[in-house]
């Protein structure tokens, strides 16, 4: 299985996206998914985004550092987030809207957890369903 | 004397007005308004003076503190200002068409929020995060969740700092004065550099002639905000629009800074081919 598919999970949202709340939304691609099954190499809290790196290896082997980035830990802990869920060397699958220039690296979507749990960001108590 | 300690507990009754009635009544002990020392020539008392907070004046219609989030409900991009636009200058023009070219080829232009900028008025006031706002008689200080930034209406009779004088900034001078129920906030004194009045594919450029009145009223239980933007610089006549915020009552503001590891970090903010220039 490739650790990475991209294209294959290209899906078309139904909804506008909102803004990011730090840089412009323009940079991802919210028409693609791209499902990373990888290392977790760091893992940080903070304001105004929280940020995960994974190692993933490529078709060839070679590992390639994947920054995904996510929303505050505000609208986390409201999805049953804590700042030790994930820790350095965690084995995860996440699956994240790329950036458009090709570099390794997406807004988040969804990740899997080794005892198959499935994290999301809180969609919103701001009354739309993709709310960050 | 006692005439004077007497005006002095009227007057801090007076600026006492909006807060909640549970709250003990000023005694005469709100003397010390009274150790204020006088003003040099030419200046203005401070919003936090004794002597100006213990002013009499009348009740204000309603009072705005609270945190306060944009009601996106209805539209996720309810943040924008537009669509509609107004008619944009040449001077915009080139900034609208460049961010639409670079868009279409999955590039960010000029992504100034996104490299640590301050967002400014107006974009600051819908950011996805709470405001928070604490009104007192003199003003009503408002702290943005991102980044927050810090935003000031006076509400005490003050004019607007002259031009020749002011110190320029994102959030700009706001001199706030009630008409009826309804509270209309004058802005001016604004940076023109790497201020945008929007962001993510559309880029018109804030100037320093950019005038911003706001006119804050409580319907439904929301706070409503009604926009007018002058440019001249960057559009013709004047770009209305008008927001509606909720309260959130479960949440308050917290330390968010824009710190050079964080964009180290996300790619989407710090590559030289997605950010143009």
């Amino acid at each position: 299985m490739k650790s990475v598919l991209l294209g294959a999970w290209a899906v078309v949202l139904a909804f506008a996206v909102p803004a990011l709340a730090h840089h412009s939304p323009a940079a991802f691609d919210r028409s693609k998914e791209v499902k990373l099954v990888g290392t977790v190499k760091e893992f940080r809290w903070q304001n105004p985004h929280t940020w995960i790196e994974v190692l993933v290896p490529d078709e060839k082997g070679k590992e390639v550092l994947w920054g995904v980035e996510l929303t505050s830990p505000t609208y986390l802990v409201r999805a049953g987030w804590k700042s030790n869920i994930i820790k350095p060397g965690d084995k995860v699958t996440v699956v994240v809207n790329p950036v458009r220039s090709g570099e390794p690296a997406g807004i988040f979507r969804s990740m899997t957890l080794a005892d198959g749990r499935v994290l999301t960001e809180r969609p919103a108590r701001l009354g739309t369903p993709d709310s960050k | 004397m006692r005439g004077f300690v007497v005006s002095l507990v009227i007057a801090a009754i007076a600026s006492a007005g909006c807060s909640s009635s549970t709250q003990p009544q000023p005694t005469a002990s709100a003397a010390p308004a009274a150790a204020d020392p006088p003003l040099e020539p030419g200046r203005q008392l401070s919003a936090l003076a004794p002597s100006n907070l213990a002013k009499p004046r009348p009740k204000p219609p309603f009072e705005v503190t609270g945190n306060w989030f944009i009601d996106v409900s209805k539209n996720p991009e309810a943040w924008r200002f537009g669509p509609p636009y107004p008619k944009l200058t040449p001077a915009a023009q080139v900034h609208w068409d460049a961010a639409k070219k670079y868009t279409a080829e999955g590039k960010v232009y000029r992504d100034d929020i996104g490299q640590c900028w301050p967002a400014g008025l107006p974009l600051i006031m819908t950011r996805y995060w709470p405001m928070a706002m604490v009104q007192i008689p003199t003003a009503i200080y408002m702290i943005s969740g991102f980044m927050n930034s810090v935003r000031i209406v006076y509400l005490d009779g003050r004019k607007h700092t002259d031009l020749d004088i002011i110190v320029r900034t994102y959030n700009g001078e706001s001199i706030g004065t009630w008409e009826g129920d309804t509270l209309v906030v004058d802005t001016i004194g604004f940076r023109g550099d790497h201020h945008w009045m929007d962001q993510g594919g559309v880029a018109i450029p804030a100037g320093e002639q950019l005038h911003i009145v706001e006119r804050f009223r409580m319907v439904d239980n929301q706070l409503e905000i009604e926009y007018t933007m002058t440019d001249p610089d960057h559009w013709e006549g004047e770009w209305k629009s008008t927001k509606r915020f909720n309260r959130v009552i479960d949440e308050d503001i917290q330390e968010v800074s824009c710190l050079p590891d964080l964009n180290e970090h996300l790619q989407s903010t710090t590559s030289k081919t997605q950010v143009l220039r």
